[in-house]
C-alpha cells in the first residue's frame, strides 16, 4: 500500500472513528468522575435529535425540501451524525442488560462507518473527475465534450452509487432498531 | 445483488427482531433480571408496569400491604427472623415504592436504595435514627444515645459538623462518659460542674482570686487540663478587651 494512500485515505477515516470512541470514553470518564452519571441517561435524547436534524441533507438530496446548499448541508449532516452518535455512545455506556438497544448501537456504529466511507469514496470521485477533466483539456476537447464524457464517466466510476445502495439499509436498520427502542422505552419508562 | 433484494432482506430481518421484541420483551428490552424474589414476574412486564405511566405504587401495594411490611410475606407466612429493618415503612408520609426500590439490575444504578430520602418519613420517625441505623461503636458514639441531628445530617453520615477536639480535648483528666458534661444528651450545651473537681464554689474561689469575674464559658479558655494554655489565653482575650 502506497504511503500517501495510508496518509490520504486510511489515517483520516480512522481518525475520525477514533476520535468518536476516544471522546465516548472521555466523556464518559468525566461524567462517572463528576457523579453525573445521569447526565449519559438522558444524552439519548438530545443524540436522536441531532441524527435527525441530520436528515435535511438525505432530503434535500431527494428533492423533498428545496433549502440549503447541499454542499453545507452535507458538512452538518457528517457533523451532527458524529455529534449524535457520540451522544448515544455515551447514553449506551458499557452495560450490557438487553438485546434491543445494543442492536440499535452497533447498527448506528455500521452506520457512522458507513457515513465515514461514503464521505472518502466522495472525496476520491471528485479527485477522479478533476483529473479525468484535465486530461480531456490537455487533448483539446471542447467544452460541451468534457462535460458529456465526464458524465459517462461519473456513471461508469459512480463509486458513490454502489455505496448508497448499503448505506440506505443499513440506514433502515438503524432507523427500526432505533424508533423500536424508543417506543419500548416509552412504554415502559417510570415517568417520576 | 439488487438493491431491492438488499432491502427485501433486511426489512424480513427487522421485521423478525420487531416481532422478537413484541413477543419477547423480558429478552430484548428488559433492563437486566428483576430481583430473584421476583423471578417469577420476569416474563410479565405489566404486573408491574402500566403501559406508558411506568411502575405505579397501587401495583405494589396489591402485593406488597405496607401494613404487612416486615410482619408477614406477601404468602402470608410470618417473618421473624427479618435481618433489616424495615418496620419504618409502616410510618412513611406517602406510598412512592420507586422512590427507593427498583427491581432491574439495569435500573438500581440510577435509582439506588441508598439514595432513601428520610423527608419520606413522618416527621416524628425522621429524629429517631437508632430505630433504624445502628449506633457506631466507637469511643465518641459508643457514649451517645440519641439527638444525632446535631452533627449529622441525613443526606449522609459524613460530612459530620462537629469536632470536638475544637472546643475541648480529652485528656487523661477529662477520659469520662458524655453525660458529665451534656446532661440530658444535650450536645448544644455543657456543664463542668458535673465532677467532683470543679464544684461551683472552689471554681469562683479561683477565677476571682485571679481577677476573672466572666468565667461561666469555661472552654472559652480551658480546651484541655492545661492551666497555662488556658492562662494564655485568657491573656489574648483580656489584651483584645483591653484595646
Amino acid at each position: 500500500m502506497e504511503r500517501s494512500l495510508i496518509r490520504k485515505e486510511v489515517l483520516p477515516f480512522l481518525g475520525m472513528f477514533g476520535a468518536l470512541i476516544l471522546m465516548t470514553i472521555i466523556t464518559d470518564a468525566l461524567l462517572h468522575q463528576f457523579e453525573l452519571i445521569w447526565i449519559g441517561r438522558w444524552l439519548g435524547i438530545p443524540g436522536v435529535i441531532l441524527i435527525l436534524l441530520s436528515f435535511f441533507y438525505s432530503m434535500r438530496k431527494r428533492k423533498l425540501i428545496s433549502f440549503g446548499k447541499p454542499r453545507n448541508l452535507l458538512i452538518l449532516h457528517e457533523t451532527l451524525t458524529w455529534m449524535g452518535a457520540l451522544m448515544i455512545l455515551v447514553h449506551a455506556g458499557i452495560h450490557i442488560y438487553t438485546i434491543l438497544p445494543w442492536l440499535a448501537l452497533v447498527a448506528m456504529l455500521i452506520n457512522v462507518i458507513s457515513g465515514m466511507t461514503g464521505q472518502y469514496l466522495l472525496a476520491r470521485s471528485r479527485r477522479f473527475l478533476a483529473q479525468k477533466k484535465e486530461v480531456y483539456s490537455q487533448q483539446g476537447l471542447s467544452e460541451d465534450t468534457i462535460e458529456k464524457k465526464l458524465f459517462w464517466d461519473a456513471t461508469t466510476f459512480d463509486l458513490m452509487k454502489k455505496w448508497r445502495a448499503v448505506h440506505l439499509p443499513i440506514t433502515l436498520a438503524f432507523a427500526v432498531l432505533g424508533i423500536t427502542h424508543i417506543l419500548s422505552i416509552l412504554l415502559f419508562w417510570q415517568w417520576r | 445483488m439488487k438493491n431491492k433484494t438488499i432491502i427485501l432482506i433486511v426489512t424480513v430481518i427487522l421485521t423478525a427482531l420487531v416481532l422478537l421484541t413484541i413477543f419477547s420483551p423480558q429478552l430484548m428490552i428488559s433492563p437486566g433480571k428483576p430481583i430473584d424474589a421476583h423471578a417469577e414476574l420476569a416474563t410479565d412486564c405489566f404486573a408491574c408496569h402500566t403501559p406508558f405511566i411506568g411502575s405505579r405504587p397501587k401495583k405494589c401495594i396489591a402485593c406488597h400491604k405496607v401494613e404487612e411490611i416486615g410482619k408477614i410475606t406477601t404468602k402470608g407466612l410470618p417473618i421473624d427472623k427479618e435481618k433489616k429493618n424495615v418496620a419504618f415503612h409502616q410510618q412513611l408520609i406517602e406510598d412512592d415504592c420507586i422512590a427507593c426500590h427498583s427491581d432491574h439490575k439495569g435500573v438500581k444504578a440510577f435509582r439506588p436504595i441508598s439514595q432513601f430520602s428520610h423527608n419520606l418519613l413522618e416527621l416524628s420517625l425522621q429524629k429517631q435514627c437508632d430505630s433504624c441505623h445502628r449506633n457506631p461503636v466507637d469511643d465518641l458514639h459508643r457514649k451517645i444515645k440519641g439527638n444525632c441531628g446535631q452533627c449529622h445530617t441525613q443526606d449522609a453520615w459524613k460530612p459530620a459538623t462537629f469536632e470536638h477536639e475544637k472546643y475541648f480535648r480529652f485528656d487523661r483528666d477529662h477520659d469520662t462518659e458524655c453525660i458529665t458534661c451534656h446532661i440530658n444528651n444535650d450536645y448544644a450545651n455543657y456543664t463542668c460542674y458535673g465532677c467532683h473537681e470543679h464544684s461551683r464554689s472552689k471554681i469562683r474561689e479561683e477565677h476571682v482570686e485571679e481577677g476573672i469575674r466572666d468565667y461561666e464559658n469555661c472552654t472559652e479558655c480551658h480546651r484541655s487540663s492545661d492551666e497555662d494554655e488556658a492562662k494564655r489565653i485568657w491573656r489574648s482575650k483580656d489584651l483584645i478587651r483591653k484595646r
